[in-house]
């Protein structure tokens, strides 16, 4: 039996699907579950003045701003990333990202002409202008004016520790997702092999099989500004301050949320496989011919959960 | 503390006179030097002593310097919100060995509050402890006592007092903008099954005290007690009777709370207070509506408005006034500092409050310690919040009228 829980949070629709044989417990747990990303919204959230984020984002080129372990151990892999990937992952990007008008809380974005702000290559960006004391747990930024954006991990982070919050509660299957692009799968359905997840689009449709792991789509869909007739997609591409054009569309499984998440958006921007990237990845770039064999090309009904599409449609077909 | 320290103190907390407009905090002031913040403690971290851990953490100026929990997970969990704090099992030792920390935030169960708050106040701390007080009037009454003769302050964790929202909508309420109270109405809805998990069962039901009905003071008394404040803080009266019932609409697991409550609240002057709460419905959340002949006014805890009558008078302020739609209604949106925004062309960025109300409460709490000032909420303003909880929550479990006499609200 399925139990099935959500929350509107870090600007999308987070959706926890447990299965098992005792629904009120199922509850309870996802109850918590769904808890801890609200927490971690509240905590990481560009858009609340209250959140920690926008707090060290006040203060952090002032003077060093204490942080809590989590959340210093969540920098600390984020600048991990930041150097493995070329710098194509990078969360100082806000500067940029405001710039180019894409951190307008409702409604499209603005063309850069139109907000009236900094040009964009003149943003202070650049995760090596973050200084993090070990020691005494702490952030501080080099630059006047820098500015973090965790939109590139935030949702697979707030999804890791939900998927933790359920396995310390002993729920053994299940499936969380963010928005559809970061999915996060316990266990497997039973009598499957895992969570099989399909990349919807158009022609054949890669699927890959998800156990015990998380999946992370990028593509410069969503939020998206028009400019000189090209449609740019809110991915920015941190050495060239603009959103990274070419590459339609990076997948990655991982074993955490957070780092598929990272990894998905540094991919998008390269358009290609950096030698730094991790291992245990397994990646999709669209156009790509060396696609990892774990992703086999069928059609989309062949997943029980298609990306972009909602859940409904897989806990329909799920047993 | 030194006074350069106070005044990066009170800057950094946003608790100076002017901390109290809408802005997140003032804490463009000159760092902290190392080892001046004012040490605290946070005893019980479980969901509101994480909460209290996370507005802590945006004051530079407070070093959480120990958390204490009987629960071995949570003081794990709690630790790393806190790193550096020292741990304790108990909150005794902890007073015991740490002679400097002498501020504690209390948010244990409610039924502890009575041992850990006396003990605190007894040692000398400034003592914040969360609503409801305790979960009897005599423990109530115990900690009372105890903070009568109390070398520090405290403070009662009732949010609605500090909140500037709801600071500036007193000051409607108090002024002919509301007239004449006709009735007033709040709710707490939230679908949520109230349980907290755990795979071993002994912790499970030390957990969940809050459905074990010789604890737990049900919806009205755990959730209703900080808005009854609001209305003891708007009305200056307090009720006479209380009817009220309760069912279990969703959550039909063997519980014996009810997951959904009405109270009818009467006052001496005929006016009626209608309180329900459920945790099957989320629809409109928290809020509390005072119903005056000239307007009403909804608080939201984060946002407030005010409804007008068709026949009330304009005032001269409404010209700049950002509005917003409810179906047929218009609410004029409640900002503190609304006067200086609209000269600024910014108005709307002061909709709605920048941090949670619980964020404003503490720096509150932290304001009265430095500058030796009476507390926004007093033990006896806490102490008749949750006298009206208990006996609210007492009509909805027995289903029988319950009278009010004034005795039961002093402190002694």
């Amino acid at each position: 039996m399925n139990v099935r829980l959500a929350t509107e949070a870090m600007g999308t629709r987070f959706e926890v699907v447990l299965t098992g044989d005792d629904p009120p417990r199922l509850r309870t747990v996802g109850e918590a579950a769904i808890e801890e990303i609200e927490d971690w919204h509240r905590r990481l959230s560009l858009f609340e003045p209250g959140s920690l984020l926008s707090y060290l984002n006040r203060h952090a080129a002032d003077r060093p701003v204490k942080l809590d372990d989590d959340t210093f151990e969540l920098l600390v892999e984020c600048i991990e990333v930041h150097a493995a990937s070329q710098g194509a992952f990078d969360i100082t990007v806000a500067p940029i990202m405001r710039a180019w008008g894409f951190h307008k809380i409702t409604g499209a974005a603005d063309s850069p002409s139109s907000t009236g702000e900094d040009t964009p290559t003149a943003a202070p960006v650049g995760s090596e202008f973050i200084q993090l004391d070990v020691d005494r747990r702490t952030i501080r930024f080099l630059k006047p004016g820098m500015a973090i954006d965790l939109g590139g991990l935030g949702k697979g982070h707030a999804l890791d520790a939900a998927a933790a919050v359920l396995r310390e509660n002993g729920v053994e299957c299940g499936l969380l997702h963010g928005g559809t692009s970061t999915v996060v799968a316990l266990g497997s359905p039973p009598d499957e092999d895992g969570w099989r997840v399909a990349l919807k689009q158009e022609g054949p449709s890669p699927v890959v099989t998800l156990r015990d792991a998380a999946l992370s789509v990028s593509a410069p869909h969503g939020r998206t500004i028009h400019m000189d007739g090209e449609r740019l997609g809110h991915i920015i591409d941190p050495n060239r301050g603009s959103p990274a054009r070419g590459t339609q569309l990076a997948a990655v499984v991982g074993p955490t949320a957070r780092q598929a998440d990272a990894w998905s958006t540094a991919l998008l921007v390269l358009g290609h496989r950096p030698p730094g990237l991790e291992a245990g990845l397994t990646t999709l770039i669209a156009g790509d011919e060396r696609a990892d064999p774990r992703w086999k090309v069928e059609g989309p009904e062949c997943g029980i959960f298609s990306i972009p599409d909602c859940l409904e449609e897989a806990t329909e077909t799920t047993p | 503390m030194t006074e350069c320290d106070r005044r990066s103190f009170m800057m950094q907390t946003g608790a100076g006179v002017a901390a109290l407009t809408l802005m997140p905090e003032f804490a463009t002031a000159a760092p902290q030097s190392e080892g001046s913040a004012l040490p605290v403690a946070v005893i019980g971290v479980g969901r509101q002593g994480r909460a209290i851990l996370g507005e802590l953490q945006k004051m530079d100026a407070v070093q959480v310097a120990a958390i204490c929990d009987i629960d071995e997970r949570r003081r794990l969990s709690g630790q790393r919100r806190a790193g550096g704090a020292e741990v304790f099992p108990d909150h005794r030792a902890m007073l015991d060995k740490r002679k400097d920390i002498r501020t504690v935030f209390i948010a244990t169960p409610t039924h502890l509050h009575r041992d850990v708050a006396v003990d605190a106040i007894q040692a000398g701390c400034n003592v914040y402890c969360e609503a409801p007080l305790a979960s009897t009037i005599e423990d109530c009454r115990a900690i009372a006592s105890a903070a009568r003769s109390a070398v520090g302050i405290v403070q009662a964790g009732l949010q609605g007092r500090s909140n500037p929202i709801y600071k500036l909508a007193r000051t409607f309420y108090r002024s002919d903008a509301v007239r004449h109270l006709v009735s007033l109405s709040a709710q707490y809805h939230k679908k949520q099954s109230w349980r907290t998990p755990s795979s071993d069962p002994a912790r499970e039901k030390m957990l969940n005290w809050r459905l074990d009905p010789a604890l737990s003071l049900g919806l009205a008394g755990e959730f209703g007690t900080h808005q009854f404040d609001v209305a003891n803080w708007y009305l200056g009266q307090l009720p006479t009777t209380f009817r009220g019932s309760g069912s279990i609409r969703l959550f039909d697991d063997g519980r014996e709370i009810a997951d959904t409550v009405h109270c009818d609240i009467a006052y001496n002057d005929g006016v009626h207070f209608q309180y329900n709460a459920t945790l099957g419905n989320s629809f409109e959340g928290r809020h509390e509506v005072f119903y005056g002949t000239n307007s009403a006014i909804k608080l939201a805890w984060t946002h407030g408005w005010m409804f007008k009558e068709a026949d009330a008078p304009t005032q001269g302020w409404e010209v700049y006034a950002n509005r917003q739609q409810f179906h047929n209604d218009e609410g004029i949106t409640l900002i503190a500092d609304a006067t200086k925004l609209a000269a600024q062309g910014r108005l709307k960025e002061g909709v709605g409050l920048p941090n949670p109300p619980l964020y404003y409460s503490i720096a509150d709490f932290l304001t009265s310690i430095i500058d030796q000032q009476p507390v926004v909420c007093s033990v006896e303003q806490g102490l008749r919040a949750t006298v009206i909880g208990i006996l609210a929550n007492q009509a909805i479990v027995t289903g029988q009228t319950v009278t009010a006499d004034e005795d039961m609200f002093k402190g002694t």
